[in-house]
C-alpha cells in the first residue's frame, strides 16, 4: 500500500512540474513583415477553377491576379496583370493591354495565357463551381460551359501576346469590377500539364500573385512568401502572410485576443459586448442581405396578406440593437442600398395594419392560424433570430411557431425542394450590383425554393440585363424590386449586414473596411 | 485458444467488409449532396461535375467502383477537398490523432486504475469520496466545457499556454498539454469508476476469500488475483474508447486546432464527402475490430476462468 | 427433491432458498447508513420533484423574452429594473472611457428614460398586467431576457428524462444481449459480437441524419436514435463479466442441478454482475444528456425554445467569459444531479452486495 501510495506522489510531483515547466514561450514573431490571419476554413484547393468560398478567396489575394485586382479601400478594380483597359462605346467589348510579367517561375504571362485559362474554367470537363459566372458574362461562354457550342464561340482572343480582348453578353456594367473575382484566374497551365495531380503542392506551386506558396498542412497553416517575380514588388511590404484554418469561432477569436493572430475576420455573437468596446473593432456596412424566405404555395403564407402581416409584424429595430447587435441596419428591402441605387422602401412595420391584414386573410387574431414551421440551419445566430421572430408573431399576431432546425446539407435539400413555409436565407453580392440581389427570384430558377414566380417581374429583370449602365437600368431593377418585395412580398428582408473584423490598425496599415469585405495583402504593412 | 485467436482474426475482415457496405449506402441516402451549397449551382455545372466524379452513374456501379479502388489501395478523390485525394489528408492526420491519443490514453488508464484502486481499497473514506468526486466531474463536465474553460484560465488568463495549435508549429510542445489533460480527464474518471467498481466486486468473490484465508499476503492478493480480474470491464471499455481516441475527438481537436482525423470524420459527414466520410471510417473500423479483437485476447489471459472452445 | 425446490425458489448464488422480501429489507438498512448514498438519494428525488412540479412552481415561463433584461447576472437581492439600469450604465461609462469622455446628454437622456420606464412600464404577461421590471432573477438571464431559472428547471425535466429512458433502454438491451453473447459462446456471441463491432464502426452521425430524414423529428424517434447505438459497449461489459463467472462453482453447481439457459442467466450470473451493471448505468446517463445536445446540434434532438442541460451548457460556452451564470447554473445543476446519482449507484451495489464488508 505504501508503494502504491508513493508511486502516485512521485507521478503527479512530476506532473505538476511538467505543468510548470511549460511556461508559454515568449512572443517570438517572425520580423516584422509576417501577418497571421485567421482563415475561417481548411481552403478547399488552391486551383482557382475549383473554388467557392470567402477563405479560398483570401488566399487567392496573396497567390493570384487577374487583368483586374480589388483596390483595398474602395474595393473597385485596379490594374493587375491589365496596365490598362478600354470599353468600346456600345460597352460590350473591352480590351485590356497587358503588362508584361511572368509567372514565379519566370515564364511569362501573355493574353494566350488567359484565353486557355478563361476557356479551361468554363470547360464541362473542368466542372467548375464558379464556371457560370464568367458564362454569364462573356458571349458563347454559357454555350461551351453546357457544352452546346465548341471553344471557338467564346467571346475572347488574344489579339496580341499582350492585347486580351472580351466580348460581353451586353453591356455589363459591373463586367470589370467581376473580374477581380477568382472565377476570372489565370492558371499555370504549364505545370499542371506537368504534375495534374499534384500541381498546388508547395514543391510544385508556381503563382502570379505578390506572394507564393511555401508551406501547407492541410487543417494547421498554410503560409506564402514574398513573389520575387511579382511585377509590383517593391510595393509588397510583407515577407510572409500565414492563414490559419478553423471553423470554431471561439477558437479563432481566442488565438486573437491572445496576439496569436493578426486579424480575425469575425467576430462570435456572444463576445460582442466586450469587443465593442475595443479600439481594433472594425464594423462596416457589407453587401448581404439576412432575409426570410417564404414558400409562396404553401399555406398559409401563399396568401400575400399573410406575408405582408409577418412582414409588419416584426420589430426589426429591436432585433438588430439587442439580438445580432453589431450594427447591423434593420432591413425592409432585398438589396441593401449601394451607390446610385435607391432601394424599395418596403411596406414597413405596422402592428394595426397586420392584425387587420391577418383578419382580412381569415385569421382574425391568429385564430384558426396553423403551426407555422421555421426552418434555420444549425447556428447560433440564426436560432436567437428564429426564437426572437418566433415570441413576435405569438405576442403581436397570436401566431404558434415552429422552429425546425436542420443541420447544413439537409437544410439546403429541403430549401432546395420547397419543403418548408418560412425559411431562414442570406444573400452576399458576387459584385456590387443590385442584380445579384434579384436575378434568383426569377420564375424557375434553381434557387428560387419559395417558388415565387411573377411575369413582369422577370421581364423587368430580363430587360435590366441587357440594359446600359446607368439611372434606366437602375429604375427597371428598382421598379423589379417593388414587385417583389412591396407588392408580393415574395421574402421578408429582416436586416442588411455589417462586415465585422478584428485587427489593430495602429499596427497594421494598408487594410480598409469595404462594402464587399476584400482585403488584398498586397498593401498590408506593419507600422 | 490459437484456434480461437485464428478463427477471430479472419472474422475481422467480413465484418470490415459489412461496415463499408452499410457506410457506403447510408451516406448517399442521407439528404443533400457533397456539390450543394447555398449557391445552387447550374443543371449544367451540376451534371459535369457529377460526371466527373462518376456520381450519375448507378448505385451498384459506383460501389462496385470504389470497392475496386479500395482493393488497389486507393480511396479516391475527396470531394471537397479537391487537391488531394483521401489517402493524402489520411495519413497526413492519423498520425497526429494517433499521437495524442496514445499519450492522452496512457495518461488516463495509469490514473484512472490507481484511483480507482485506492477507492477500493479505502472504500468509504475521504480519500474514496474525494478521488470518486473528480471522477463523476470528468464524466459529468461534457468535453466541449472542459476544453474552453482550461483554455480561458490556462491560455487566455495565466498565459501558460498558446489557445490552440500543433506541436509542429510555432508553439511546439506547450501545445500539447491542454488538449492531453482535456482529452484524458474523461476517459480517466470512467477507467477510476470501473475499476473501483470491478474491484470490490472481485474482492467479494470466493478464490479472494480463499486466498485470504490461506493467508496470502495483502499485496500479493491484490496484485496477482484481484487486479487481474478487476481489469475485465476496464479492458472491455478500453477497446472502444481506445479506437474513439485514438481516432481522434472530434470536440477536442476542433477546440485546440489538432490536425487530426476527428475532425473529418464529423466535418466530412456534414459536407456529405461521400470518399473522405468513407475513408475515415474504414481507418476507424479497422483500428476498432483490431482493438476489440486485442481486447479479447487480453480477455483470455486475464481471467483464466474463461475457456476458449 | 432439491431439484424442484430450486427450480421454484429464488436462490441465492450458494444456491440457497432465497427469501426476497428480506433482501431488500437488508439492501434498504445498509442502504440508509451509507451517508453519501443518502445524500444521493435525496438529491435525486429532489430533482426529480423538481422536474415533476415544474408547471405549479412559482417560477417564470422558461420562452417568456423580455428583450430589455437580456445577459442580467443572477441577484438575490436586486430585482430586474436596477440590474437593467445597471446594466445599461456600465455599458454606457464603458463606452464613454474609451471615448476618453463623460456621459453625453444623449446617453443621460436615455438613462432617464430608462429609469422612467423601470418605474411605470407593464406589460401583460400570461394575461396578467404585472410591473415587468420588478421581476427576478435567482440565476439571471440568457441572450433574450429569458429566466434562467425556469430554463434549468425544464432543462431538467428533459434532460433527467433522456438520461434515464435512454441509460434504461440501453442498459436492458445490452445486459440481455451480453448475457446471451458471453454465457452461450461460440457462434452466438461470435454473430452478436461482430454486430457490435459492426454497428460501432458505423458513421453514427450519418444514420442519425437519415433517421431524421425517413422518420421525422419527435421524441419517441430520439429515444430509439439513442437506443440503436448506445448498447453497444453495456454489451461488451456484460459479456466480459459473465464469460468470467460461467465457469465458477456456483453455476456449476445450479447447471448439475439441471436449470436451464434462461434461468442460469438471469437468476444466477447476472446478479452477481449487477454491481458493475449499476455503476456503469450511472457512467451511462451523462453521455446521453450529451448526446441529446449533440443531437440538437444536428437537428433531430429537441426543438427550440425547448431547452436542456445539454443544449443550455452548449450554448452558454461561448460568451462564459462575459456571462458566466449562463454556463455555471445549468453546468451544476447537472453535476449535482450526476453526483447524486453516482453516489446513490454506488450506496445501491453495496447495499445489495451480500457479504457486505470488503475492506482489506
Amino acid at each position: 500500500m505504501k508503494k502504491i501510495c508513493l508511486f502516485i506522489l512521485i507521478i503527479s510531483v512530476l506532473f505538476s512540474a511538467f505543468f510548470v515547466s511549460c511556461k508559454k514561450e515568449a512572443e517570438e514573431k517572425g520580423g516584422g513583415g509576417e501577418l497571421v490571419v485567421w482563415n475561417q476554413a481548411e481552403p478547399q484547393s488552391l486551383d482557382w477553377h475549383l473554388i467557392e468560398g470567402v477563405p479560398e478567396h483570401r488566399i487567392y489575394y496573396s497567390l493570384g491576379e487577374g487583368l483586374v485586382s480589388s483596390d483595398p479601400e474602395t474595393a473597385e478594380p485596379v490594374p493587375g496583370v491589365a496596365e490598362s483597359w478600354e470599353i468600346d462605346p456600345t460597352g460590350t467589348k473591352i480590351t485590356f493591354k497587358l503588362r508584361k510579367t511572368t509567372w514565379s517561375d519566370g515564364v511569362p504571362i501573355t493574353a494566350q495565357t488567359f484565353v486557355d485559362s478563361w476557356l479551361r474554367i468554363l470547360d464541362p470537363k473542368t466542372a467548375a463551381p464558379y464556371a457560370w459566372f464568367p458564362g454569364d458574362l462573356i458571349k458563347g461562354a454559357g454555350d461551351f460551359m453546357e457544352g452546346t457550342a465548341g471553344p471557338e464561340s467564346v467571346g475572347i482572343r488574344a489579339v496580341d501576346d499582350y492585347t486580351f480582348e472580351v466580348t460581353l453578353v451586353g453591356a455589363m456594367p459591373a463586367a470589370v469590377s467581376a473580374m477581380s473575382h477568382y472565377a476570372f484566374a489565370i492558371v499555370p497551365l504549364h505545370k499542371i500539364k506537368e504534375n495534374p495531380d499534384s500541381w498546388t503542392m508547395p514543391e510544385n506551386y508556381v503563382g502570379n500573385g505578390p506572394f507564393v506558396l511555401d508551406e501547407w498542412k492541410p487543417q494547421e497553416i498554410l503560409s506564402v512568401k514574398k513573389n520575387d517575380k511579382y511585377w509590383d514588388k517593391k510595393n509588397v511590404k510583407l515577407d510572409r502572410v500565414v492563414y490559419i484554418p478553423t471553423d470554431d469561432d471561439n477558437v479563432g477569436f481566442n488565438m486573437y485576443l491572445n496576439g496569436e493572430v493578426d486579424w480575425a475576420p469575425e467576430v462570435p455573437l456572444e463576445q460582442l459586448d466586450a469587443v465593442k468596446l475595443r479600439d481594433d473593432y472594425v464594423v462596416a456596412p457589407y453587401l448581404g442581405v439576412y432575409y426570410y424566405i417564404f414558400q409562396v404555395e404553401k399555406p398559409p403564407v401563399n396568401d400575400v396578406r399573410v406575408r405582408k402581416a409577418l412582414s409588419m409584424a416584426l420589430d426589426r429595430k429591436t432585433l438588430v440593437e439587442k439580438v445580432t447587435a453589431a450594427g447591423e441596419t434593420a432591413g425592409y428591402s432585398m438589396v441593401p442600398p449601394m451607390a446610385g441605387y435607391d432601394p424599395t422602401p418596403g411596406i414597413g412595420e405596422d402592428l394595426a395594419k397586420a392584425k387587420q391584414l391577418l383578419a382580412e386573410a381569415g385569421y382574425p387574431d391568429g385564430k384558426g392560424f396553423p403551426k407555422l414551421e421555421i426552418l434555420y440551419n444549425t447556428s447560433d445566430r440564426h436560432l436567437k433570430i428564429a426564437e426572437f421572430i418566433q415570441e413576435q408573431w405569438e405576442k403581436n399576431l397570436g401566431i404558434k411557431c415552429e422552429l425546425v432546425n436542420q443541420e447544413w446539407k439537409t437544410y439546403l435539400d429541403t430549401r432546395k425542394q420547397g419543403e418548408f413555409m418560412v425559411a431562414r436565407a442570406g444573400w452576399i453580392a458576387d459584385y456590387p450590383d443590385p442584380s445579384t440581389f434579384l436575378d434568383m427570384f426569377g420564375s424557375g430558377k434553381a434557387m428560387n425554393g419559395g417558388k415565387y414566380s411573377n411575369k413582369e417581374f422577370d421581364e423587368l429583370i430580363g430587360k435590366a440585363s441587357t440594359m446600359k449602365p446607368g439611372p434606366e437600368r437602375f429604375a427597371a431593377l428598382r421598379k423589379a424590386e417593388d414587385i417583389f418585395i412591396t407588392q408580393d412580398q415574395g421574402v421578408m428582408p429582416i436586416y442588411h449586414y455589417v462586415s465585422q473584423s478584428m485587427i489593430d490598425t495602429t499596427k497594421w496599415g494598408g487594410w480598409y473596411p469595404n462594402a464587399m469585405d476584400w482585403h488584398p495583402t498586397k498593401t498590408i504593412y506593419k507600422k | 485458444m490459437t484456434k480461437y485467436i485464428i478463427r477471430r482474426f479472419i472474422g475481422l475482415f467480413p465484418t470490415i467488409l459489412v461496415i463499408i457496405t452499410i457506410s457506403f449506402f447510408i451516406i448517399r441516402a442521407a439528404p443533400g449532396g457533397p456539390f450543394d451549397s447555398e449557391k445552387t449551382l447550374p443543371k449544367q455545372i451540376q451534371e459535369n461535375i457529377e460526371k466527373k466524379y462518376h456520381l450519375d452513374e448507378p448505385v451498384i456501379k459506383q460501389y462496385a467502383r470504389y470497392m475496386l479502388s479500395i482493393i488497389r489501395g486507393d480511396l479516391g478523390p475527396s470531394y471537397r477537398y479537391k487537391d488531394q485525394d483521401v489517402n493524402y489528408y489520411i495519413a497526413k492526420s492519423i498520425p497526429n490523432s494517433l499521437f495524442l491519443g496514445a499519450i492522452s490514453m496512457i495518461i488516463a488508464v495509469v490514473f484512472g486504475i490507481t484511483a480507482g484502486m485506492i477507492s477500493a481499497l479505502r472504500q468509504n473514506t475521504w480519500i474514496d469520496y474525494l478521488s470518486m468526486s473528480v471522477a463523476v466531474i470528468g464524466i459529468t463536465i461534457p468535453l466541449f466545457v472542459t476544453g474552453p474553460v482550461l483554455v480561458y484560465f490556462f491560455a487566455m488568463k495565466l498565459n501558460w499556454f498558446p489557445t490552440s495549435g500543433w506541436i509542429t508549429g510555432r508553439y511546439g510542445w506547450t501545445t500539447l498539454v491542454l488538449p492531453v489533460i482535456t482529452l484524458s480527464f474523461n476517459n480517466f474518471a470512467y477507467i477510476a469508476r470501473l475499476t473501483r467498481a470491478s474491484i470490490l466486486e472481485i474482492m467479494r468473490s470466493d478464490f479472494i476469500r480463499t486466498a485470504r484465508a490461506k493467508g496470502l499476503k495483502t499485496s500479493v492478493i491484490l496484485f496477482r488475483h484481484v487486479l487481474k480480474g478487476a481489469m475485465l470491464p476496464v479492458v472491455s471499455y478500453l477497446g472502444p474508447a481506445f479506437s474513439a481516441v485514438l481516432t481522434g475527438s472530434v470536440v477536442v481537436e476542433t477546440i485546440f486546432r489538432v490536425p487530426g482525423m476527428g475532425k473529418f470524420f464529423i466535418q466530412s459527414a456534414l459536407n456529405r464527402d461521400y470518399t473522405l466520410i468513407l475513408g475515415t471510417v474504414i481507418v476507424y473500423s479497422v483500428i476498432l475490430v483490431i482493438m476489440n479483437f486485442i481486447v479479447d485476447i487480453v480477455y483470455a489471459y486475464l481471467d483464466p476462468r474463461i475457456s476458449y472452445k | 427433491m432439491i431439484k424442484e425446490k430450486s427450480a421454484v425458489l429464488p436462490v441465492n448464488e450458494f444456491n440457497q432458498p432465497d427469501k426476497g422480501v428480506s433482501l431488500t429489507l437488508d439492501a434498504w438498512r445498509r442502504l440508509k447508513k451509507n451517508h453519501m448514498a443518502m445524500a444521493g438519494l435525496v438529491l435525486v428525488i429532489f430533482f426529480i420533484l423538481i422536474s415533476v412540479l415544474a408547471p405549479v412552481l412559482p417560477i417564470y415561463s422558461y420562452t417568456e423574452q423580455v428583450i430589455d433584461h437580456q445577459y442580467l447576472p443572477p441577484s438575490l437581492t436586486k430585482n430586474a429594473g436596477q440590474l437593467y439600469y445597471e446594466r445599461t450604465l456600465g455599458q454606457m461609462n464603458a463606452l464613454a472611457e474609451k471615448e476618453k469622455r463623460d456621459l453625453n446628454q444623449e446617453e443621460l437622456a436615455a438613462l432617464e428614460q430608462i429609469k422612467y420606464r423601470i418605474a411605470n412600464e407593464t406589460a401583460v404577461i400570461n394575461g396578467k398586467e404585472v410591473k415587468v421590471h420588478e421581476r427576478r432573477y435567482l440565476f439571471g438571464t440568457d441572450y433574450l431576457g429569458r429566466d434562467m431559472l425556469a430554463r434549468v428547471i425544464y432543462g431538467g425535466q428533459i434532460s433527467i428524462a433522456i438520461g434515464f429512458v435512454g441509460t434504461i433502454t440501453s442498459v436492458l438491451i445490452g445486459i440481455v444481449l451480453g448475457a446471451i453473447a458471453g454465457y452461450l459462446g461460440g457462434k452466438v456471441d461470435y454473430i452478436i459480437m461482430r454486430i457490435v463491432d459492426v454497428i460501432y464502426g458505423l458513421p453514427y452521425m450519418m444514420l442519425v441524419i437519415i433517421f431524421m430524414a425517413i422518420f421525422g423529428r419527435n421524441i419517441i424517434n430520439l429515444f430509439v436514435a439513442l437506443a440503436v447505438v448506445s448498447w453497444l459497449t453495456v454489451a461488451r461489459v456484460v459479456r466480459g463479466q459473465i464469460m468470467s463467472l460461467k465457469n465458477s462453482e456456483f453455476v456449476e453447481a445450479a447447471r448439475s442441478s439441471g436449470a436451464s439457459t434462461t434461468r442460469i442467466i438471469f437468476r444466477h450470473l447476472l446478479p452477481n454482475t449487477l454491481g458493475v451493471i449499476i455503476v456503469f448505468s450511472t457512467l451511462r446517463i451523462p453521455t446521453f444528456i450529451m448526446l441529446e445536445a449533440f443531437l440538437s446540434f444536428l437537428g433531430l434532438g429537441i426543438s427550440a425554445p425547448l431547452a436542456s442541460w445539454g443544449s443550455l451548457v452548449g450554448h452558454a460556452v461561448d460568451g462564459m467569459n462575459l456571462y458566466p451564470w449562463r454556463l455555471f447554473f445549468p453546468a451544476a445543476a447537472m453535476t449535482l444531479f450526476l453526483f447524486g446519482m453516482n453516489f446513490l449507484g454506488d450506496g445501491l451495489r453495496d447495499a445489495f452486495d451480500p457479504q457486505g464488508k470488503n475492506k482489506f
